[in-house]
C-alpha cells in the first residue's frame, strides 16, 4: 500500500467474503458489480479506480479472470440504487457488489433512519442471494464535518456495516488524511482534484486489500504468493 | 396566435412539472408524484407524447406532408435537440462549478457524473459531444436525440408500409430485451440510463396510436371502453406493487429475465403494459378536465391551471431545458438550506413560476414572428 494511504489502512473493515472465496477456489471468473455514486471514475492516470482494483486483485489473488461491471448511476439515492441493483445482480450474476453509498443521500437530506432501512434490507437481500458486498463510504470534504446530517449518515453506515458484518471502506477518512487541517481554500483549487485523485487511488488500494483479506478470512487456501509477500499482505 | 389547450399539450405540461420535481432527490413533494404509485413515470409519458406529436407533424393539416419534407424536418429537429442538450449540459457544469466555489464544497464537482469533466477533460469533452458522457438527470435529451434520428425512418416506413412499422419496432424491442442490446457510455464505463433501442418502442407506440383511423390507433379507439376495463386492474396492481414493495425478485423469474421484471433502462414489458393501461384509463379524463376549466369562472384556478399546463406543453423543449437546470439548481439550494420544508416549497413554486415565464416568453417571441408553420399547429383533442 502506498505511503499516502497507509494512515487510513486501519480504517478498512475486515470481514469474510465467502462467495468471492468460493469463486476463487472453484477457479471461476470473479465478477464484481460496481454500484453507486462514482461509477468507474477516470483519473489523470487514464485508469478508472475500478481498473486499478482489478489490477491489484490480479496481482494479489493470482486469479486469471476478473470482470468488473460498472453500473453506477451518479447522483442516485440508495433507495433507487437498491431497486436497480437487484436487476443487475440477476443479469450479471456477480460474486461481489462494490457499493459506494451514502454521499447522495446525505446531500439530499434523506433521513438517516430511512437510509439505514434501505441499506440494511439490501445487505440482507444480497446475503440471501449469495452475493458478497463491500460498502464504500461517504466522500470527504472538510466542510461536511460541520454538517450534522452528513456525519450522521456516515456513522449510520459504519454502524450498519458492523452490525451486518460487512466490509465498509471508509473513503471519508481516506480523503480526510489527504486534506491537512487548516488547508481549506475558498476555491476548489487544482490540488483539490489531486487530493480527490489520491483519495480514489487509496480507495482502490483499500478495496483491493479488503477483498484480499476477506477472501483469506475464511481460512481457504491462499493463492500462490509472490516472492517476499506474506499471506494477507496487500499489494504495494 | 397560440393554439387552445388540448390533451397533448396539457399532459405534456403535466409530465414536465413532474419530471422537474422527480429530478430533485430527497424533495418532500417528490413523494407525491406519479412515480410513487405507478410502475411507469413521467418520462414514459413524455416520450410517448413525443411519438404522438411526430404523427401530428407528419400528417400536417389536411393532406399528409411530402415525406422528403417530413424527413428533413425531423433531422432538423434532432439537430435542435442536440444543440439543446449540449447547451444545458454546459450550463449544468457551470452551475456545479459555481456552487462548488461559492459553497466551498468540492464534493459538488463530483456530483452527477461531472467528475470526469473536471478531472479528465480531454476524453470527457469528446464524450459530451458524442453523447456518450451524460450528467445524471441530463440523460433524457440524448435519448430524445437518438429517437429523433430514428424518426425519419419511422415516418418513411409508415408512409411506405404502415402495417409494418409497429411489428418492426416491437421486433427490435424483443431482440433488445432478449440479447440485452444497449449503448455504452464513455469515458466512464457503463451503459445509457435510457436505452434508445428499447425506448423506441414507446415512441413508435405513441406515433402509431395517434393515427385515429387505421392500424393500432383505429383498433384502440374502437375498443377503448374494453381497454379501460382491462386497464383499471393493471393500474391498481401497479400501485399496489409499488406501495407495498411487491416487485418480483429478478433472480427468481424465468430467462430472459428482462421480459419479466420492471426496469427503466430497458423499458421492460411490465413497465410498458402498465403505462399503456394507465393512458387507456386516463384517456377519459381530458374532456372532463376541459369542461371543468370552462365551467370555472373566467380566470378561476382550474382554468388557469389548465392553461398553465397547456402553455408549458406547447413549449416543451424550452421548458424541459429550463426545468432540468432548475432541478439541478434546486438541489444546490436544498443543500444550502439543508432540505427544509420551507426551501422545498420555495423551490417548487419558484421553479414552476420560472418554467411558466419561460413558456410565456417563448410565445411572446413567436407572436412577434410571421404566422407559424402548420407543423406547430396541433389540432385540439
Amino acid at each position: 500500500m502506498s505511503r499516502a494511504c497507509q494512515a487510513g489502512a486501519s480504517q478498512t473493515g475486515e470481514a469474510p467474503l465467502p462467495n468471492v472465496a468460493a469463486a476463487l477456489a472453484a477457479k471461476r471468473t470473479l465478477r464484481i458489480l460496481v454500484m453507486g455514486a462514482a461509477p468507474g471514475r477516470t483519473g489523470r492516470t487514464g485508469r478508472s479506480y475500478t481498473a486499478q482494483i482489478e489490477a491489484m486483485l490480479h496481482s494479489a489473488l493470482k486469479v486469471t479472470s476478473i470482470e468488473i461491471i460498472n453500473r453506477g448511476v451518479s447522483g442516485e439515492l440508495a433507495a433507487n440504487a437498491a431497486i436497480r441493483m437487484k436487476t443487475e445482480v440477476a443479469l450479471e450474476q456477480p460474486n461481489l457488489v462494490l457499493w459506494q453509498v451514502g454521499t447522495n443521500d446525505a446531500l439530499a437530506y434523506v433521513p438517516a433512519a430511512e437510509f439505514a432501512a434501505t441499506v440494511k434490507d439490501q445487505i440482507a437481500w444480497l446475503k440471501t442471494h449469495k452475493v458478497d458486498v463491500v460498502l464504500v463510504g461517504l466522500q470527504f470534504a472538510p466542510q461536511m464535518l460541520r454538517d450534522a446530517h452528513y456525519v450522521d449518515i456516515r456513522d449510520t453506515l459504519r454502524r450498519l456495516a458492523a452490525e451486518e458484518n460487512v466490509i465498509v471502506v471508509r473513503f471519508f477518512e481516506a480523503m480526510q488524511i489527504l486534506n491537512p487541517p487548516g488547508d481549506d481554500t475558498a476555491m476548489p483549487a487544482a490540488d483539490e482534484f489531486e487530493r480527490s485523485e489520491e483519495g480514489y487511488n487509496c480507495l482502490s488500494q483499500y478495496v483491493a486489500r479488503a477483498i484480499t483479506l476477506g477472501v483469506f478470512a475464511k481460512g481457504l487456501r491462499a493463492p500462490a504468493q509472490t516472492p517476499g509477500q506474506t499471506p494477507g499482505q496487500t499489494p504495494k | 396566435m397560440t393554439r387552445e389547450p388540448n390533451a397533448v399539450d396539457f399532459w405534456r405540461g403535466f409530465a414536465l412539472i413532474t419530471i422537474f420535481i422527480d429530478h430533485i432527490p430527497g424533495l418532500f413533494y417528490a413523494s407525491f408524484t406519479l412515480a410513487n404509485v405507478s410502475i411507469s413515470d413521467a418520462a414514459d409519458l413524455f416520450v410517448f407524447l413525443a411519438g404522438w406529436s411526430l404523427r401530428l407533424m407528419a400528417e400536417g393539416r389536411g393532406e399528409p406532408r411530402p415525406i422528403r419534407d417530413v424527413m428533413l424536418r425531423l433531422f432538423g429537429r434532432a439537430l435542435e435537440l442536440y444543440a439543446a442538450q449540449i447547451m444545458i449540459t454546459m450550463l449544468a457544469i457551470a452551475i456545479l462549478a459555481l456552487s462548488a466555489t461559492e459553497l466551498d464544497n468540492p464534493l459538488l464537482l463530483q456530483w452527477h457524473n461531472a467528475a470526469a469533466v473536471f478531472t479528465d477533460p480531454v476524453p470527457a469533452h469528446i464524450g459530451l459531444a458524442v453523447l456518450t458522457h451524460q450528467l445524471g438527470y441530463f440523460d433524457i435529451l440524448p435519448l430524445y436525440v437518438v429517437l429523433m434520428l430514428m424518426a425519419p425512418f419511422f415516418a418513411l416506413i409508415d408512409r411506405v408500409a404502415p402495417r409494418m412499422l409497429l411489428p418492426l419496432s416491437l421486433a427490435l424491442y424483443v431482440c433488445v430485451l432478449a440479447f440485452r442490446l444497449t449503448l455504452p457510455t464513455w469515458p466512464v464505463a457503463g451503459t445509457w440510463f435510457f436505452n434508445p433501442l428499447a425506448w423506441q418502442a414507446i415512441f413508435v407506440l405513441g406515433f402509431t396510436l395517434a393515427e385515429p383511423r387505421r392500424g393500432a390507433g383505429g383498433f384502440v379507439r374502437r375498443y377503448i371502453g374494453w381497454l379501460r376495463l382491462i386497464g383499471v386492474p393493471i393500474v391498481i396492481a401497479g400501485a399496489v406493487i409499488h406501495i407495498f414493495d411487491l416487485w418480483p425478485d429478478p433472480t427468481r423469474v424465468p430467462h430472459p429475465i428482462l421480459f419479466f421484471i420492471a426496469d427503466k433502462t430497458f423499458m421492460t414489458p411490465m413497465r410498458l403494459v402498465q403505462f399503456l393501461a394507465l393512458i387507456a384509463v386516463f384517456s377519459f379524463a381530458w374532456p372532463y378536465i376541459r369542461r371543468a376549466g370552462e365551467m370555472a369562472y373566467v380566470g378561476g384556478p382550474v382554468s388557469r391551471a389548465i392553461r398553465l399546463l397547456a402553455m408549458l406543453g406547447r413549449n416543451s423543449l424550452y421548458v424541459f431545458c429550463i426545468g432540468s437546470l432548475l432541478s439541478l439548481s434546486a438541489q444546490v439550494v436544498r443543500l444550502y438550506y439543508r432540505g427544509s420544508a420551507a426551501s422545498d416549497t420555495a423551490v417548487v413554486l419558484l421553479g414552476i413560476l420560472i418554467m411558466a415565464f419561460t413558456a410565456w416568453l417563448a410565445e411572446l417571441r413567436q407572436r412577434g414572428r410571421p404566422a407559424p408553420s402548420s407543423a406547430r399547429r396541433l389540432p385540439a383533442h
